[in-house]
């Protein structure tokens, strides 16, 4: 008897979790978390901003900007920063520019504060936020699985979008930026977006 | 294709450099008996479906045994993993699929995914030390260590919480040793460490060294999936049955349980991996496997 309790209640849990949990915990198996692995992965370096994908991310072609993000980049300059609960580095990444003054507030609720508050920022939990992870592919090299923290800067001007990106901490290393650097970045952004 | 070709994905390759004659030469030894083989091939296919994302792809599965699910061709999640998302995102979604993988495999089956299906389980039975013939099974001094894989599992899911990071994951040897290292050699020069890379790396060679020298010493005192699990042994359908009127006391089967389970007697023991040696080992079919409902 005890046995049948035990089984009936285990068919009714995976039943359920199957149903209410297979699509959560696939999402997260999709994302490789950079701190589960303690290492965070090489970056081009910044020398330009990029129209199609450089040769680092072995794809072809400008990349599928999502619609919202393209509409918002004909508007300001764009920071994407996508980050996942219990992601150390992303957590170290956000309260370092914080530190910086270049963002306030939470990961979830944040906004892009100083010189930057002219800058738009989706700060994307890729568990919670549903297209999280579909936007976090576009611009992560094929190679390698999406990862976070990864940051996104991009602009529209004439019609054309520039941008850059790197997965890893900005922390100077392999060729990822380091805050200083992110902020030289930005304020490229910004001039290009008004003067050219 | 029966294999990725990348054997950097899949530690048994590596282990195997490292401790092949001995990997070898217990293939030849220990898996000679009908149970054993069957469990041979066991292992090694799941040691397949365990690395075949290349094949299946990502599945939103949880492996009922103790695998990274940042290994290059992971197919499913790790339970530890999705533990201790569940308690950062407060998922009810998460802990139902969780407990459900769990409840399911180990209400059938017991604990017989560590003897059968994990290849952590299968690198220890490759390349651990011959076990010490003892007949006595274990001592109290071991039998106490053994809760440590219990204390494990009941502090992830505080301290994460508290410290809002994925706490076991960021150390886990096992991540270590088949994502960091794996990772590392696929894409030499790819990656930078964090803060956690010594520690991890110092954990996963401690491990090593632990699964060398102790018979199936992560099982035994370290593996928190296991202790989920071990506790189904005592009401799992999948037994090991005892004739006691055909037991000669020759106690071969307590020298051949690589948990050093007090055999015959203790076959419903929290220990017991189900990998069938001590069927195996019995002269008088004392022992044997049956589904049962009692």
């Amino acid at each position: 008897m005890k046995k049948v309790a035990v089984l009936i209640i285990s068919i009714i849990l995976f039943a359920s979790g199957l149903y209410y949990g297979y699509e959560d915990s696939k999402r997260l198996n999709e994302s490789r978390c950079l701190g589960c692995i303690a290492l965070l992965p090489k970056a081009a370096s910044f020398s330009t901003f990029w129209v199609e994908y450089p040769p680092f991310f072995h794809k072809k072609g400008i990349p599928a900007h999502p619609e919202a993000v393209l509409n918002e980049s004909r508007e300001h300059v764009v920071m994407l920063f996508f980050w996942d609960t219990g992601c150390d580095p992303c957590k170290e990444q956000w309260e370092e520019m914080k530190a910086k003054g270049i963002v306030d507030g939470s990961e979830s609720d944040g906004r892009m504060t100083g010189n930057f508050s002219n800058i738009t920022l989706f700060s994307i939990d890729i568990f919670n936020e549903k297209d999280g992870l579909r936007w976090l592919n576009v611009y992560t090299p094929a190679e390698n699985p999406s990862s976070t923290p990864t940051t996104v800067i991009l602009f529209t001007k004439n019609n054309t979008t520039y941008w850059y990106a790197f997965s890893g901490k900005a922390d100077g290393k392999a060729g990822r930026p380091d805050l200083n650097k992110l902020e030289e970045i930005l304020n490229e952004a910004m001039v290009m977006k008004d003067d050219m | 294709m029966i294999c990725s070709g990348n054997c950097a994905s899949c530690p048994v390759p590596l282990l195997f450099l490292a401790g092949g004659k001995r990997a070898k030469s217990r293939i030849k030894k220990e898996y000679t008996k009908p149970i054993q083989k069957k469990r041979l091939a066991s292992q090694f296919i799941f040691l397949f479906i365990t690395n075949a994302a290349f094949i299946f792809g990502v599945t939103g599965l949880i492996y009922p045994y103790f695998y990274c699910w940042e290994a290059p061709q992971a197919t499913m999640s790790c339970p530890i993993g999705i533990m201790e998302h569940a308690v950062l995102e407060t998922s009810i979604a998460l802990a139902l699929i969780l407990t459900g993988t769990i409840f399911i495999v180990s209400s059938i089956f017991g604990r017989a995914a560590c003897g059968w299906a994990c290849p952590i389980g299968f690198l220890q039975d490759l390349i651990g030390k011959d076990k010490k013939k003892n007949k006595k099974g274990m001592s109290e001094r071991d039998r106490k260590a053994r809760y440590i894989k219990y204390a494990i599992l009941a502090a992830i899911p505080p301290v994460v919480y508290i410290t809002g990071t994925m706490a076991y994951t960021n150390i886990c040897p096992i991540g270590g040793l088949t994502a960091t290292i794996p990772i590392l050699l696929l894409s030499p020069g790819g990656y930078t460490p964090t803060a956690f890379f010594i520690p991890k790396i110092t954990l996963v060679a401690l491990t090593i060294f632990l699964i060398v020298f102790v018979r199936r010493g992560w099982c035994k005192y370290l593996c928190p999936v296991g202790a989920m699990m071990g506790p189904f042994n005592k009401v799992s359908l999948l037994q090991i049955k005892f004739d006691e009127s055909k037991c000669l006391k020759c106690y071969n089967c307590a020298i051949a349980c690589p948990m050093d389970i007090n055999m015959p007697y203790d076959n419903k023991s929290a220990e017991c991996i189900r990998c069938g040696l001590c069927i195996d080992a019995c002269p008088t079919d004392a022992l044997k496997f049956g589904f049962t409902w009692q």
